[in-house]
């Protein structure tokens, strides 16, 4: 009781008079969420981050593959709320490089942090749209004729991303890009190589995977195809989408109705 | 029946004979792995022993290269799985092993040791090492190695200790504390043993550490020298700090160096000054952080440095093995250090008195316009980190990094694993508190990792010029070794073991192993056959050939 008492004031020391407002809320992850939210706190966290997690996480919070550290703007896979975050950053991940905070840290500026992470994630539910998703849903399946190549919870083609939780990832404006000019941010996994093999064949498909030794296609039939780069005769990339743009061929708010509905696409509760 | 009688004996004897046949030979099965002791004379003489693995790079002159050729051009496509090892703790594994008369000792995170027959990875005994739960460790739970002398070996833990284990049992013989870990201080890579000493240095460059380096005595760890890497008060060189920056200016010691016998010089490099990416408020060159050091073998005074990156502000740690080798050099035969720097510049330096011979870019870099005729970078202005931040190659992760570099003698080519990428610097205002973080800001790439790519790159140390290189994508962070086969061995980030041609850079065998190679490879020989080791992901794989 006593050391909990000195740990809470060196607490209140060290992030100022805002909190002398919060003397007895949230001391440990037990509690509902964090109350040290302002945009005050957010920066504090950010600070915090910067110099304590920035090294394994990134300045960007956007993980480090040098590290390992996972990237952690958006879905975090191991918690799903404020507390989790909470007990991770406080204890750790055990058997990972993901140490716990200095036992010393009080519970206040570990609830920074937690609220910096959580401004780094936005909550699709409260962004408003301008279009109608059942409306978008019908420009899919018929018009539009997304669903040949899309698939949305497994229905549909293979020929373009699967669309089933796009409204996860991916904000508004950037789907309207993507629909209207597809060529813009083409992701490697949707290039097209015409890789000719060992049989003199010449094939085209999606790159599946390539690696220093290795590539690996699906073509438009779906047949995936391997092969060693030291006996493939020639590779050509083709960096830009398959898709065609849709700028043009719908109007405005037919648009905005087809961006509503994929922005819709999300996992309940998300 | 009598035909019978006496066949029937004939074959009881057959039998027996081949009982005691495999009998004597499982007994010398179990009696031969007792090691010799490892005297300072077989360190020394290391490269007439090429069936073992004696220290971190192989030799004193860090090269890396084995005489070994039975795996050669000609069959590395044959080599196949012989063994492999589970590291149980779950971290990434940046272990090279060592191998002393058939038994293997692999360190692994956090800061264990374990001992198996090299010939079949089963385990003789390990050490857990017991660590606090408050440490201080900037980038995972690292360890590279050990090192052996008489049947000792010598580890650094995380908690900043070194300790003596038996290398019989695994029993601790001594554990001294090195530093304070709760100042920030913790130890990674594996000792080097210099003569009758244990030469070791220390991590810690990310939370305002003082850098140094020790040497112990091994019967007893006794410290018998200490060298700081940054000068104190009234030395030379403690002037290109400003103010007391001095005391908390990191120049960590983070990776093994190298010996030569006849200069008795101990060769080791330092890391960044501290903090990292804000310079502001420690001006001055900062000596003698980013610095390969000579130090006299016996002393371990300073006999001469050499600064690639003076008053560093992007993290350009000099933390790389230094190689040693004869060169002619402008027509001149001498010792030579070779050193590809995370600040991208390729040196190749007098390893007698540290004078500059030739250097010149072995990767992408946009900080410096060249070097100048004392191997001085001439600076481009204006690539200093900022609040907003700037785009600057290398990146922090540098042109390269500790991952150990090779040399050949056969092709006469140094070997390294170079990126060719860029970030975008930052800057922060810090104030220094013992034991916390203490960099002043850091980095973010506006790409992904896969927009770039990594390279063997093959560099002839007398022009400094590539000579070939390898593409790797989308990058490596493994280390080279080459051997008398013709072989250059070495690692992808995404889980491939590959041997090249090293006169030439072909490709010659690969395996996929499915998680990131992080480490340097190691070849052996036990009962006349040679063996190749490399961690992956949190496993020791062993290949070899069809018996």
């Amino acid at each position: 009781m006593h050391l909990q008492a000195s740990i809470l004031w060196k607490g209140l020391f060290s992030i100022g008079a805002l909190s002398l407002i919060l003397v007895g809320l949230p001391s440990s992850a037990e509690d509902a969420g964090t109350l040290y939210n302002t945009t005050y706190d957010v920066l504090q966290g950010e600070r915090y981050f910067e110099r304590q997690c920035s090294r394994c996480h990134g300045f960007d919070a956007k993980g480090n593959d040098e590290t390992g550290a996972p990237d952690l703007t958006g879905r975090l896979s191991r918690a799903n709320n404020p507390v989790g975050i909470f007990n991770i950053v406080r204890n750790g991940v055990p058997n990972t490089a993901m140490l716990p905070v200095d036992a010393d840290l009080p519970d206040a500026q570990v609830w920074q942090v937690v609220s910096y992470i959580e401004s780094l994630r936005y909550d699709p539910a409260s962004v408003e749209l301008d279009g109608n998703p059942d409306a978008g849903l019908a420009l899919f399946l018929n018009n539009g004729d997304c669903a040949s190549c899309h698939m949305v919870n497994g229905q549909g083609g293979r020929l373009g991303p699967d669309l089933s939780r796009v409204g996860e990832s991916t904000r508004p404006e950037d789907l309207m890009t993507a629909i209207t000019n597809p060529h813009e941010d083409v992701a490697p996994r949707w290039w097209t190589l015409e890789i000719t093999g060992p049989d003199g064949v010449t094939r085209s498909g999606f790159r599946m995977g390539e690696d220093s030794f290795s590539v690996r296609i699906m073509d438009n039939d779906s047949n995936l195809w391997s092969y060693q780069k030291n006996n493939i005769d020639s590779i050509e990339r083709i960096e830009r989408s398959t898709m065609p743009s849709y700028d043009g061929a719908m109007s405005e708010s037919e648009l905005d109705d087809l961006v509503a509905y994929l922005f819709s696409l999300r996992r309940e509760g998300n | 029946m009598n035909r019978f009688i006496s066949t029937l004996c004939a074959l009881l004897i057959t039998t027996i004979t081949t009982q005691v046949s495999a009998q004597e030979q499982e007994f010398e099965t179990v009696m031969t792995p007792a090691f010799s002791p490892i005297t300072w004379e077989r360190l020394v003489n290391s490269k007439e022993e090429p069936n073992n693995w004696l220290m971190y790079s192989g030799s004193l002159d860090a090269q890396r290269h084995s005489s070994l050729d039975e795996v050669n051009i000609n069959n590395v496509a044959d080599l196949e799985l012989k063994w492999a090892y589970q590291i149980p703790e779950i971290d990434r594994a940046e272990t090279v092993p060592l191998v002393v008369d058939g038994i293997m000792f692999i360190t692994e995170a956090p800061s264990n040791v374990v001992a198996v027959d090299a010939r079949t990875g089963r385990q003789y005994w390990r050490y857990d090492h017991e660590l606090p739960e408050d440490l201080r460790i900037c980038c995972g739970r690292n360890n590279r190695g050990v090192a052996i002398l008489g049947e000792t070996l010598f580890m650094s833990t995380l908690d900043a200790h070194l300790v003596a284990i038996d290398a019989r049992t695994g029993n601790l013989l001594w554990d001294v504390e090195v530093a304070k870990h709760d100042s920030g201080y913790s130890k990674t890579a594996a000792p080097l043993i210099v003569k009758d000493l244990v030469v070791t240095g220390m991590a810690g460059g990310e939370f305002g550490v003082r850098g140094f380096i020790d040497a112990y005595h091994p019967d007893t760890g006794e410290l018998a020298w200490r060298t700081y890497t940054i000068p104190g008060e009234g030395e030379f060189g403690n002037d290109t700090w400003s103010g007391d920056s001095w005391k908390t200016g990191g120049s960590a010691t983070w990776i093994t160096g190298a010996y030569d016998v006849d200069l008795n010089l101990i060769y080791w490099g330092t890391g960044n000054p501290g903090p990292d990416w804000n310079g502001d408020v420690r001006l001055g060159d900062n000596l003698y952080s980013d610095s390969a050091l000579a130090l006299n073998g016996d002393t371990g005074e300073i006999e001469w440095y050499f600064q690639f990156t003076p008053h560093d502000v992007h993290d350009w740690d000099a933390i790389q093995v230094p190689i040693l080798a004869d060169l002619n050099i402008d027509g001149q035969d001498q010792r030579v250090m070779m050193w590809a720097n995370r600040n991208a510049f390729f040196y190749s330096i007098n390893a007698a008195d540290g004078r500059f011979l030739k250097g010149s870019p072995f990767a992408t870099q946009t900080w410096a316009q060249g070097l100048d005729a004392n191997g001085a970078p001439v600076r481009v202005p204006g690539m200093e980190p900022t609040y907003e931040g700037i785009m600057v190659s290398p990146p922090i992760t540098g042109g390269t990094n500790w991952y150990s570099p090779g040399y050949s003698p056969d092709t006469e080519l140094f070997y390294v694993t170079a990126f060719d990428g860029e970030q975008i610097f930052f800057k922060r205002d810090e104030d220094y508190e013992e034991g916390e973080r203490y960099t002043g800001g850091g980095g973010r790439y506006d790409q992904p990792i896969d927009a770039f790519k990594s390279w063997i790159r093959a560099i002839d140390p007398t022009t400094t010029e590539t000579v070939w290189e390898f593409p790797i994508m989308p990058r490596s962070s493994a280390g080279i070794t080459t051997t008398s086969g013709g072989l250059l061995f070495s690692g992808t980030a995404d889980g491939y073991f590959f041997a090249l041609n090293a006169e030439t850079g072909q490709e010659l065998w690969n395996i996929s192993l499915g998680r990131r190679v992080h480490a340097a490879p190691i070849t052996y020989q036990v009962d006349g056959d040679q063996y190749v080791t490399i961690a992956s992901g949190n496993v020791v794989y062993t290949f070899g050939l069809d018996e």
